[in-house]
């Protein structure tokens, strides 16, 4: 491996901007890493070229660890996006530069000189001044510099962030190029999502200081594991949708009978939309009837939107839903030989199918507040932590007031308090498979104490915990709770379990966190581990709701301060599997 | 058009006004008063002229003038880029109190800080007891005397203009010359330095003139002795206090002419030294100028 970070974190102020990333990369291989600005992409960067020192992990290049070793013994080379090139010096002599701080014999650098003028084809400019060349030129000038003291990894920062659209294109194939031929292990920052397709072998998304999916961009593209890379990969409708022995259904009108239908999230990309006449000319799942209300033509695409049927598919993302009584909207993209096919105009009804659809692996797919009245359903529904989850997370958070028969689907959420043990054990034995117990005022959790009271839970909480944590910017602590009486051996094997757990949790999803065992009582630990932190949270799994004490639960649910309690049934938890 | 060739297109109109204003009052107030003391100078025979200005104690006075204020205008040149460099580079608790101190010398009259100076230094004040004892300097009444009054002087020109040019220094510069293997010193060296030199040579060259003309601050602890800490522009006052107009009036040329050429050679080297750090603002202008089509194409 050329480059490996292993649990890398750095706070700022004391709020994690690189939270626990951990990230091989091959040699020869280019790595973009993808994501808003704000999100610790240049800031991670910067660690690994020494630029920023870490407050916690691991950098190694080449099988070095070079976590405190400063920035110019890294042998990184490291091109900024305003090209920082040594104004009062020549292009030859900035190219020079890190040959000469070496004491290269000069004709060497010059041969060193000539070579790389001629990789980015700027021959004969040696004894230009950086002024005197146009901004692209000024760039290749950079990476040439770069690349001088033959660097174990190239580490570019925007590299075409100032430069305007036809020179960054081209600039991008001659780095593709020069990459190529260098075989240089080579990491990319950019807010661009094409130029992340255009140059990476791998892209890593990184969001809110977490990497939050790294794969080859079809992968990425086409099977996402998180709404984020969803849609900020390309535009994508996240629809809620049913799993049924038939395929995923959508439809807001509730199943007759049987069991709760398991709620999940699905993608379907806007090219992905077939529109047809009606429902019999539909030649791929149908989805729903809908009226076109938008047309907008884009050269080799049409945009279009289209109105859903009322009854129709609940888009997962609030905000997006009609007002009363009317459907959502469908983003729709079609080709030129499609709008021959069925040309249509605004106002037409139309019959929806979905070619391909797939649905992500995140087992929270929506949120619904519970509560006796209306009022105070709409309380715990606008409560900060509820409501900054249901945005970060792009999902709904619906509402829900008085008792069925069956728990809600989704992630049913209660507020804690007086009545809040007995109501969360309706919930956990009648159906729900998440519940989330929210003190009114609790806002989002910084640390997050995650906790199994049996080992058949383990899986379904992690998977769950790692779900909120993508996006939630918290450190995250996995605590085992032992007997203090226990044996010596028994603590080893149980030391091994969560060690196991924690590598699980960091393959399956990504998932970084601290673990610890810890001797006493399980309700006074984690009651103690809460207390230490202002913003704290709990994840509890169970793989039995019917065995949970409820005793020490309801001092923990009903007592003040209170902290916000997730708990995992694992009972009825799937297995995750791609539709 | 006629007026094209100099005249840059602005959004604010004025050019004309604005220009007479700047030929009427460097005319009034610079050039006219100048041309007066030249035309002063001209009422004395030529070897009348060469007694006054080659005179023992003028020829004292300019060596004490002239070297006193490069020296101090050196030291500060140094020390004042310490304070400019920690005032930009570092957060510490008081920084924009020092900040605003800097400018004091500016504010005080000249002679409150000679007064000032007079007593700390003097033979019985107690920096000038303790120099004394341990080191045996005496600062009041010497050559040192004047070097201390006019870095007092100079300093906040020296900081004030290196001071924008330490913000305005790249930090990614030094970050790249790190990542490419330069050690601390190098990138001081060879990159930080070149950056603010053209600020610090004009901070050195506004402590000098500012230096060469100090008056009030001087005389007070320079204990004014003939030949040897007596300052040229303290000659031209006695000779004033004697009646001998025209005697002021050569000496005052002398050091008008020596200063002017002074400056002129600094700004030499400064616009030499800018043509080759042609700012990145102008190479973004020059590169969008040659992108931009001439000519909007219909439709696109």
């Amino acid at each position: 491996m050329s480059i490996v970070l292993d649990q890398v974190t750095k706070r700022y102020q004391g709020a994690p901007v690189v939270n626990d990333v951990s990230l091989n990369v091959a040699q020869g291989e280019f790595l973009v890493l993808l994501g808003p600005s704000g999100s610790g992409k240049s800031t991670l960067l910067r660690s690994i070229a020494g630029l920023t020192e870490i407050d916690h992990g691991r950098v190694a290049l080449h099988g070095r660890d070079v976590t405190h070793v400063n920035s110019r013994e890294r042998q990184v080379g490291f091109v900024f996006q305003h090209y920082a090139l040594f104004r009062h010096m020549t292009i030859g002599e900035n190219i020079e530069f890190a040959l000469r701080v070496r004491k290269v014999k000069s004709a060497e650098r010059r041969a060193r000189r000539k070579e790389l003028l001629k990789l980015v084809a700027l021959e004969g400019m040696d004894d230009r001044l950086p002024a005197q060349l146009s901004g692209g030129q000024q760039q290749r000038v950079a990476v040439a510099r770069a690349l001088a003291h033959r660097p174990a990894v190239l580490l570019m920062d925007e590299p075409f962030g100032a430069l305007d659209a036809k020179i960054r294109e081209e600039l991008r194939r001659t780095i593709r190029q020069i990459q190529r031929e260098l075989d240089m292990t080579t990491i990319l920052v950019t807010h661009d999502q094409e130029e992340a397709f255009a140059l990476a072998d791998r892209i890593g998304v990184m969001h809110q200081g977490r990497l939050l999916e790294c794969g080859k961009p079809d992968d990425l593209y086409t099977r996402p594991a998180t709404r984020f890379v969803s849609t900020f990969l390309g535009a994508a409708n996240l629809l809620l949708g049913y799993r049924t022995p038939r395929g995923v259904r959508f439809s807001s009108r509730p199943m007759a009978g049987g069991e709760v239908p398991r709620e999940v999230v699905a993608i379907l990309r806007p090219e992905e939309v077939e529109l047809c006449a009606d429902e019999l000319a539909v030649k791929s799942n149908f989805v729903s009837h809908g009226q076109v209300e938008e047309v907008l033509f884009g050269g080799a695409v049409e945009r279009l939107r289209v109105r859903m049927a009322s009854d129709g598919p609940v888009p997962v993302a609030p905000g997006r839903e009609g007002s009363a009584g009317q459907g959502s909207l469908l983003e729709v993209s079609r080709t030129l030989p499609e709008q021959r096919d069925f040309p249509v105009a605004v106002g037409q009804r139309v019959a929806v199918g979905a070619r391909s659809i797939h649905v992500l692996p995140t087992p929270i797919s929506s949120f619904t507040a519970v509560a006796a009245d209306e009022a105070a359903a709409r309380e715990l529904r606008d409560s900060p932590l509820l409501m900054t989850l249901g945005t970060r997370m792009q999902t709904r958070v619906a509402t829900r007031i008085g008792r069925f028969e069956r728990a809600p689907p989704g992630m049913p959420a209660i507020a804690t308090g007086p009545g809040c043990a007995s109501a969360a054990e309706w919930h956990l034995t009648h159906g729900a498979v998440q519940l989330l117990c929210v003190p009114s005022t609790a806002s989002l959790p910084n640390h997050v104490v995650i906790h199994t009271l049996d080992a058949e839970s383990r899986r379904a909480t992690l998977a769950v915990a790692a779900s909120l944590l993508r996006h939630v910017a918290a450190e995250a602590i996995y605590l085992g709770i032992q007997p203090a009486t226990s044996a010596e051996s028994e603590r080893g094997a149980h030391m091994r379990d969560l060690l196991d757990a924690r590598s699980a949790a960091l393959a399956d999803h990504g998932l970084d966190m601290r673990t610890e065992l810890r001797p006493g009582a399980v309700a006074e630990e984690l009651q103690k581990e809460l207390a230490a932190y202002e913003r704290s949270m709990l994840v509890l799994g169970t793989s039995n709701p019917d065995a949970i004490q409820w005793d020490w639960l309801k001092s923990l649910l009903e007592g003040t301060p209170g902290r916000p309690v997730l708990i995992v049934n694992s009972a009825r938890a799937e297995p995750a599997a791609d539709a | 058009m006629a007026a094209s060739w100099f005249r840059q297109p602005s959004i604010l109109p004025g050019f004309g006004l604005t220009l007479g204003f700047t030929t009427f009052f460097l005319s009034a107030l610079v050039l006219l008063p100048l041309a007066a003391l030249v035309f002063k100078t001209t009422s004395l025979t030529w070897s009348e002229f060469l007694d006054v200005v080659l005179d023992e104690r003028a020829l004292a006075s300019y060596r004490l003038s002239f070297g006193a204020a490069f020296i101090a205008a050196a030291v500060n040149a140094f020390f004042g880029f310490i304070v400019a460099w920690s005032l930009v580079r570092y957060e510490f608790p008081g920084r924009r109190l020092v900040d605003a101190l800097i400018d004091l010398p500016f504010a005080l009259p000249t002679a409150v800080s000679g007064i000032a100076l007079a007593t700390v230094f003097s033979p019985t004040g107690w920096l000038g007891v303790k120099l004394q004892e341990l080191f045996g300097i005496q600062v009041a009444y010497t050559w040192l005397g004047v070097v201390v009054a006019l870095i007092l002087i100079g300093l906040p020109f020296v900081v004030r203009s290196v001071q924008p040019a330490l913000v305005e220094a790249q930090r990614d510069l030094e970050e790249a010359a790190e990542t490419l293997g330069a050690s601390p010193f190098t990138v001081f060296r060879r990159i930080i330095l070149p950056a603010v030199l053209p600020a610090l040579v004009t901070g050195f060259t506004m402590a000098f003139a500012r230096g060469v003309g100090e008056y009030g601050s001087v005389v007070f602890i320079s204990g004014n002795l003939p030949l040897k800490t007596e300052i040229t522009p303290l000659l031209i006052v006695i000779k004033l206090e004697q009646f001998d107009y025209n005697g002021a009036a050569a000496l005052g040329f002398m050091m008008l002419l020596v200063s002017f050429l002074m400056l002129f050679a600094i700004n030499l080297v400064q616009s030499w030294s800018r043509r080759r750090h042609a700012g990145p603002a102008d190479t973004g202008r020059r590169v969008e100028r040659r992108a931009r089509p001439r000519t909007q194409k219909v439709g696109t």
